[in-house]
């Protein structure tokens, strides 16, 4: 898409969905994080839509976290596979790929140089979002490989250490001694080294966390495609509770997001060194525009 | 029959704060309206799991957001 492509001719506005004219007056659609960012959210017409995810359901929330975050909702493709994040994803603004099983990272490897090709004067931001099945047990080959080969894109691995979707089997991703579907006994292995594999196949931004601050949380996830833009393919690897799976009661799944936090989700980044000089160049950029915009607001008050 | 979050208005808008927005795993539900400095929910929406709930009582001790039982049209 473009920004030009999203935004209705002014006398079709009336014909069109109510949803869709809301989404281009008030949704995130060309403006800045401060307009329309994590910070505020609540306050502007989100990018997800309603979606059939469960109640209380982390991985929701740390999808529409990943909506709200975009650097630029208008020139960004995300893919999927099969699981419960794609309930959710599909029902965005933003277009989607969704491929067979496990895929996700193949195609996105494909897209990602065809937009470089197409469009060599600007960022088309390519964003793969998948299960732990999706992303490190049936598309591991499909994920390792693109990490090997410096695909410039970013990976979002949402981590329920479960297949939710298929009604909870044990996955890889899923820690030794969890009783699931198919691990009657308590799975037998260890947790996969997720960070570490993307680390060993090339990920030059690599970050492991629990989303409960929500500062940080979008911080690293435009980090992550600021990076994959220039640099080389970048991963996330975010823990997004299943409530239904693992019996967390709805209220207490962000206090399960929390004590994750000093578990099994204990915060990880690593950069290279050309990633973190792409991170300081943007933030410092960042910061001098919303200095810069401060200052026109002061003058007006004044 | 299902419980929908209510937030107390009045209650709420002593506070500048739109935290429980920020951690509702819905989008466009559990809203923020800035002139009236108030959180509110679109109830056709919200999917009952009181996260919001958490994050005013048990995070910031504000008790704003009580989940009530709302009954289906006849
Ligand atoms: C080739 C193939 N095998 C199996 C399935 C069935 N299937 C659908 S979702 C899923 C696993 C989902 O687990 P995960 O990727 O962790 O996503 P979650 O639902 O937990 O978010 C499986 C095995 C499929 N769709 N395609
Ligand atoms: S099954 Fe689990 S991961 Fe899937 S939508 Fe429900 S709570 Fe979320
Ligand atoms: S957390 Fe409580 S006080 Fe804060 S905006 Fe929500 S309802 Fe109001
Ligand atoms: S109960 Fe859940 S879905 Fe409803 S407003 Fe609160 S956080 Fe959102
Ligand atoms: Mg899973």
């Amino acid at each position: 898409m473009s920004l030009k492509y999203v935004t209705p001719v002014a006398m079709f506005k009336k014909y069109l969905p109510k949803d869709y004219v809301e989404l281009v007056d008030f949704g995130p659609f060309g403006k800045t994080q401060d307009e329309a960012g994590p910070g505020n959210m609540g306050q502007f017409k989100e990018l997800m839509e309603e979606h059939p995810m469960c109640s209380g359901c982390w991985m929701a929330y740390y999808i529409r976290l990943i909506f709200a975050s975009l650097p630029c909702p208008e020139e960004t493709v995300t893919l999927g596979t099969a699981g419960c994040g794609r309930l959710a994803i599909s029902q965005a603004a933003v277009p989607f790929i969704y491929g067979n099983y496990g895929d996700q990272n193949a195609m996105a490897s494909g897209l990602s140089r065809a937009f470089r090709l197409r469009f060599p004067d600007k960022h088309k931001d390519v964003i793969t979002i998948a299960g732990d099945g999706g992303t490190m047990d049936i598309g591991f080959s499909m994920t390792m490989h693109s990490w090997i080969r410096g695909e410039r894109f970013t990976t979002i691995m949402l981590d329920n250490e479960v297949y939710g979707n298929t009604g909870g089997q044990e996955s890889g991703m899923s820690p030794k001694g969890a009783v699931l579907k198919m691990a009657p006994g308590g799975k037998q292995f260890d947790k996969m080294p997720a960070t570490a594999l993307a680390k060993a196949a090339g990920c030059v931004y690599i970050v492991k966390m629990s989303p409960t601050n929500i500062k940080k949380a979008a911080k690293i996830i435009r980090r992550a495609i600021f990076v994959a833009r220039e640099v080389g393919p970048t991963f996330i690897h975010a823990y997004t509770s299943c409530n239904i799976e693992y019996s967390i009661p709805t209220e207490e799944v962000f206090a399960d997001a929390r004590a994750q936090e000093k578990d099994r989700f204990q915060f990880e980044e690593y950069m290279t060194d050309a990633a973190k000089e792409v991170i300081d160049r943007i933030e410092a950029e960042e910061k001098a525009a919303h200095r810069a915009k401060k200052g026109v607001v002061a003058e007006e008050v004044n | 029959m299902y419980y929908v979050a209510k937030v107390n208005a009045d209650m709420c808008a002593e506070y500048k704060c739109n935290t429980c927005t920020l951690y509702c795993p819905e989008a466009n539900t559990l809203m923020f309206d800035k002139v009236g400095n108030t959180s509110w929910v679109d109830e056709d929406r919200c999917k009952g799991c009181a996260l919001c709930v958490y994050v005013c009582t048990d995070m910031l001790s504000r008790n704003c957001i009580t989940m009530e039982m709302v009954h289906g049209k006849e």
